[in-house]
C-alpha cells in the first residue's frame, strides 16, 4: 500500500528512504549504485524498496474518481 | 573478559568480546534485542481520519517509528517506566493539492524527543482529506513489542580459526577462488589468511580443498559482535545499558536463592 516504516526482517528504519531511492531510479540510476550510496547493505532491507510498489497513488486516484461519481450523481 | 573496538559509528558499533563464553555473549545480545527499553508510541487518539488508511494501520505506522531519546533519560526511567508519557500531535489537511504527512509533522512538547528521521511518511492525502491524531509515547522493552526494540540488526559470530596445513597443501588455489568472503590469497609459495574476521564459518574453503589442507572453526571463547541502533539510543549505550541489565538480573537472582535458602535452614 504505502511504503513500510521498517524492514520486515531486521527492523532497520527504511520508510524514509523510499521518495529519494525512487527519484534516483526513476531518473535512470541502478538500484544497485543508489542502495549502496545510500548505505542498505543488508538484502531484507534491499528487497523492501527493490520490490515495493507504492499502490496507495492508485487508490488516490480511484477515490478522486469515486468523488467525481458521486458529486455528479447529488446533483 | 576483554573488549576491543573494530567499528563505530552514530548507529552501528562492532568489537570483538574475548575471553568469554556462548551463554554470556547470548544473553547479552538477547537484553539487547528484548530488554534495553526505548520510547515508542503506546497509544493514538484519533480526533479525525477522513485518510484512506484505517485508523489501526496510522497507528501501527506511528508506533514504528523510532523515537531519538537521551539516554541518560532511559537509564533513569528504567525503574518507573510508567511514570514517563510524551505527548505528540498531528493536526494535517490537504487543501488545493495532494500532500504527504510525514514523520516531521509530528509535533510534541518535549524539546528532547524527536523522530529519528523528519521524512517518514505516515499517509498520503488529496484535497478535503484531514488526519488529526494525539499519540502518547511510551517507555516499554522489545519483549512486549518490537516497536521498543532499540536494535535492528543484533548478532555475534565466533572468532574463525583458519589452519592450513602447508606440508598438504598443493598450492591449488581452491580454497582462494570459492571463498566468498575473499578470506584468503595466494602468495609466491603458501596460502595466506588475509582478513580473518570476514570469514563466515562457511567452510566451503574446506568442501573444495582436494587435500584436505584446509580446516576452519570457531573459537567459542571470542566472538565478534555487530550491534545496529534503530536511531533511538546511541549504539554503546545500548551495549552497556544491557550488561547492566545483566548484572542486575544477576544481583536478584542472587538474593532469591539467598532468601530460599533462609527459608530452609
Ligand atoms: S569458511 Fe568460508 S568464509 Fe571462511 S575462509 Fe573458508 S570459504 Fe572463506
Ligand atoms: S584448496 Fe587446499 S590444497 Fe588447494 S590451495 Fe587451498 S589449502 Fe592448498
Ligand atoms: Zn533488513
Amino acid at each position: 500500500m504505502i511504503i513500510p516504516v521498517r524492514c520486515f526482517t531486521c527492523g532497520s528504519l527504511i520508510g524514509d528512504k523510499w521518495e529519494e531511492f525512487m527519484r534516483r531510479v526513476s531518473q535512470g540510476e541502478d538500484p544497485k549504485k543508489v542502495l549502496d550510496d545510500m548505505g542498505i547493505k543488508r538484502y531484507c532491507c534491499r528487497r523492501m524498496l527493490l520490490s515495493h510498489v507504492e499502490i496507495i497513488d492508485e487508490i488516490l486516484r480511484l477515490e478522486e474518481a469515486r468523488r467525481k461519481v458521486s458529486e455528479k450523481y447529488r446533483r | 573478559m576483554e573488549v576491543k573496538l573494530l567499528e563505530y559509528d552514530d548507529n552501528h558499533v562492532r568489537f570483538v568480546l574475548k575471553g568469554s563464553n556462548p551463554a554470556f555473549a547470548n544473553a547479552l545480545r538477547r537484553i539487547m534485542i528484548a530488554e534495553v527499553p526505548t520510547l515508542a508510541i503506546d497509544e493514538v487518539v484519533f480526533l479525525e481520519n477522513t485518510s484512506i488508511l484505517f485508523d489501526e494501520i496510522i497507528a501501527h505506522r506511528l508506533a514504528l517509528i523510532p523515537l531519538k531519546v537521551d539516554p541518560e533519560f532511559i537509564d533513569a526511567a528504567r525503574h518507573e517506566p510508567s511514570k514517563y508519557e510524551v505527548r505528540f500531535y498531528l493536526d494535517v489537511e490537504a487543501k488545493d493539492s495532494p500532500l504527504v504527512v510525514y514523520s516531521g509533522d509530528l509535533k510534541t512538547d518535549d524539546p528532547h524527543v524527536r523522530p529519528v528521521s523528519d521524512l517518514i511518511p505516515i499517509v498520503k492525502l488529496i484535497p478535503g482529506q484531514k488526519l488529526v491524531l494525539e499519540a502518547y509515547a511510551r517507555i516499554g522493552i522489545g519483549r512486549d513489542h518490537a516497536k521498543w526494540s532499540p536494535v535492528s540488526a543484533c548478532a555475534y559470530k565466533y572468532m574463525p580459526i583458519i589452519n592450513i596445513d602447508h606440508s598438504r597443501c598443493s598450492l591449488c588455489g581452491n580454497c582462494v577462488k570459492y571463498c566468498p568472503r575473499q578470506v584468503l590469497s595466494m602468495e609466491k609459495d603458501r596460502v595466506v589468511i588475509k582478513d580473518p574476521l570476514a570469514c563466515t564459518l562457511c567452510k566451503y574453503c574446506e568442501t573444495v580443498c582436494p587435500n584436505d589442507a584446509i580446516r576452519v572453526r570457531g573459537d567459542d571463547t571470542t566472538f565478534i559482535f555487530n550491534v545496529e541502533s534503530t536511531g533511538s539510543l546511541p549504539p554503546d549505550f545500548i551495549v552497556l545499558e544491557a550488561a547492566k541489565i545483566l548484572k542486575e538480573k544477576c544481583e536478584t537472582f542472587l538474593k532469591l536463592l539467598k532468601e530460599i535458602r533462609e527459608e530452609h535452614t
